[in-house]
């Protein structure tokens, strides 16, 4: 019987958002195809999440448990999926697309000589190949693209498909690894700025994103307050990475970060197509921007023109009233 | 040190562009040097510019994108390889990293620059399908770059921060935008570039494409929406009203 593979990242001990949303695809895939819905875990402490996955509809699950997987390296990475498709021989591997899997997806592709399906907003088994839309000309249009062969690699953006539970038994099964050190052509000196252990923003339900509107520290601060009172995670866009005033992770577009909330709130961004190109997914999107000829208000369910350092502040303050009356 | 950067050209995706039969459909004119290559020329000649080092790029495509390639040179590279495509030769990243690794056997060079993705397909595979080809250590998503020695310090943007990363040479790196402001080409460097060497050779094989792509689709529109007038208190009330935050 086939195989379809998912494979999942471990966040903060449990398994991320995003991989459970391209597990249950798998599920649906496998369910499809009548054949078995796999996961495999890279950790320290791989076997720690199986229970979950099985929560999930994994049906097997693979474990890589290493300390080295504590940190991303690609070398190591790549030798223990390579070591788990020789396993599994699955049909198809689906990932979540994040920066950890783009690191390693085209050279695990030849190295297992799969076709690739890389960043896919939707993918389906059909007349024995298997066919994706993916976002192209910066998310203007969709490529409905379509691979053939024993082994297919597909990468899924987030929020693309919903994490559902299909609870199930999970047989697991721990997976062999050595890695040779001298084989590591390449060290991990450090690992700086690191947002670990706060909401990632791909997971995250609200998000509140900066713009070049926010000009300064008191600006600064009204977002992270707005984000503070929704318990949003905080997005931006290029223009503030840029100037130093929000980290690189937070960075939502083409170059950063694909976003799919329920609630997506825009302060100062203008909207430009590379932005928009990571946010559009979102089911909700507010836009506050002073000029009323912003491109973000086409994509925006709800338009405040105004002034940030207005809104914001009295926004703050309702949020925080209304939720004063129902706690 | 010796760089080559893979560099590609690509349709400039803030013109109008249109779905006509299920083929994209732009003014065929408006066409640009892929941004996140053109970060990776610009990192070369930074890195080249201080320590002693020759810039090299490669392209593949058709006789009409030698104009990218001088892109490159006006900018500061020192040389040009082009391997000519038939115009409208679909290749996929793979088709791409094959040709370029049949390109590599016949040069040396200390260190490849890719570009992170490709701003028209945002494929982001031929890097590390090229290094994987090529046998070397890589690293993708660099947003910034030293030399130590004969190593390489690559600023890697992770999911969760930045990672440091030490690379020996050769080894292959994919960088993204965020890593530098390309420079734009002064008029003497453009005039220079006229003058400087494009070895082009017609690519004999066409590899297959793994993936083809079956036709172009507008994307689900989103529900159109509406804007909340009003002053500032009164948009807040109604803002707060309809996301039913209470
Ligand atoms: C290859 C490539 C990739 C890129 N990738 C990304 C990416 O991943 N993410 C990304 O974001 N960008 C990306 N960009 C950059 C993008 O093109 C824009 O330059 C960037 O998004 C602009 O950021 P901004 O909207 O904050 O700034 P601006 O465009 O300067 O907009 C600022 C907005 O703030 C509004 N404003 C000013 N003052 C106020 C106020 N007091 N209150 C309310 N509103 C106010 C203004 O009206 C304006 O609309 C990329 C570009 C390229 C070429
Ligand atoms: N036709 C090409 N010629 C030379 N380099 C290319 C070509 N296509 C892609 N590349 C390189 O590979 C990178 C990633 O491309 P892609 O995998 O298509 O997103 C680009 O940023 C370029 O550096």
């Amino acid at each position: 019987m086939s195989t379809i593979l998912a494979s999942v990242a471990v966040q903060n001990g449990s398994p991320s958002r995003a991989s459970l949303e391209v597990l249950s695809r798998a599920r649906q895939i496998a369910d499809g195809q009548g054949a078995t819905c796999a996961a495999v875990v890279l950790s320290p402490d791989a076997s720690a999440v199986a229970d979950e996955l099985a929560r999930y509809g994994a049906q097997k699950v693979y474990t890589v448990s290493d300390p080295i997987f504590a940190r991303h390296i690609n070398t190591p990475v790549l030798t223990a999926l390579e070591a788990v498709i020789a396993e599994a021989q699955p049909s198809i591997v689906v990932f979540p697309s994040s920066e950890g899997v783009k690191d390693v997806l085209g050279a695990l592709a030849v190295r297992t000589g799969a076709a690739v399906l890389p960043d896919v907003a939707s993918v389906e088994m059909k007349d024995g190949g298997v066919e994706a839309l993916r976002p192209v000309m910066a998310a203007k249009f969709m490529a409905r693209t379509r691979a053939e062969g024993d082994l297919v690699l597909v990468s899924v953006r987030a929020g693309s498909y919903e994490a559902v539970e299909a609870p199930t038994e999970a047989a697991v099964e721990e997976i062999v690894f050595s890695f040779d050190e001298a084989t590591l052509r390449q060290t991990l000196r450090e690992v700086v700025g690191s947002t670990a252990g706060t909401v990632d923003l791909s997971d995250a339900q609200v998000v509140v994103a900066a713009g070049r509107g926010v000009k300064d520290e008191a600006g600064k601060q009204l977002v992270e307050e707005l984000a503070d009172v929704l318990g949003a995670a905080i997005g931006s866009s290029r223009a503030v990475v840029e100037s130093g005033m929000f980290p690189a992770t937070a960075q939502i577009g083409q170059t950063g970060k694909v976003v799919s909330p329920d609630l997506y709130i825009g302060v100062g961004i203008s909207g430009a197509i590379q932005h928009v190109a990571g946010m559009s997914n979102s089911r909700i999107i507010v836009a506050i921007n002073t000029n009323p000829d912003a491109p973000i208000f086409d994509v925006a369910t709800y338009g405040i023109v105004g002034d940030l350092y207005k809104v914001l502040p009295i926004l703050i303050e309702e949020i925080k009233k209304v939720k004063a009356v129902a706690a | 040190m010796k760089f080559c950067v893979c560099i590609k050209q690509v349709p400039d995706v803030t013109a109008p562009i249109q779905i006509r039969a299920g083929e994209l459909s732009m003014d065929a004119g408006r066409v640009v040097l892929n941004a996140y290559d053109a970060s990776a020329v610009e990192e070369a000649l930074v890195l080249t510019a201080d320590n002693d080092g020759e810039v090299d790029v490669v392209l593949i495509g058709p006789e009409r994108a030698t104009e990218t390639i001088r892109k490159a040179l006006a900018m500061g590279a020192d040389r040009g390889a082009h391997l000519v495509v038939p115009e409208d030769t679909e290749l996929d990243s793979a088709a791409v990293s094959q040709l370029l690794a049949g390109h590599f056997k016949d040069y040396s060079y200390d260190v490849i620059l890719t570009g992170k993705q490709a701003q028209d397909t945002d494929a982001g595979l031929a890097g590390g399908m090229l290094a994987e080809r090529l046998g070397l250590p890589y690293a993708t998503n660099a947003v910034g770059l030293a030399i130590e020695g004969d190593q390489l310090v690559v600023t890697r943007q992770g999911d969760t921060g930045q990672e440091i990363i030490v690379l020996p040479t050769p080894c292959l790196v994919t960088c993204s935008n965020d890593m530098n402001n390309p420079r734009i080409p002064s008029l003497k460097g453009v005039m220079g570039a006229k003058k400087k060497p494009v070895d082009s050779a017609p690519v004999a094989e066409i590899p297959e494409a793994s993936v083809r792509v079956l036709g172009y689709e507008p994307l689900h529109t989103r529900e159109p929406g509406r804007f909340i007038e009003g002053e500032p208190a009164e948009q807040v009330a109604e803002l707060v009203n309809v996301l039913e935050l209470s």
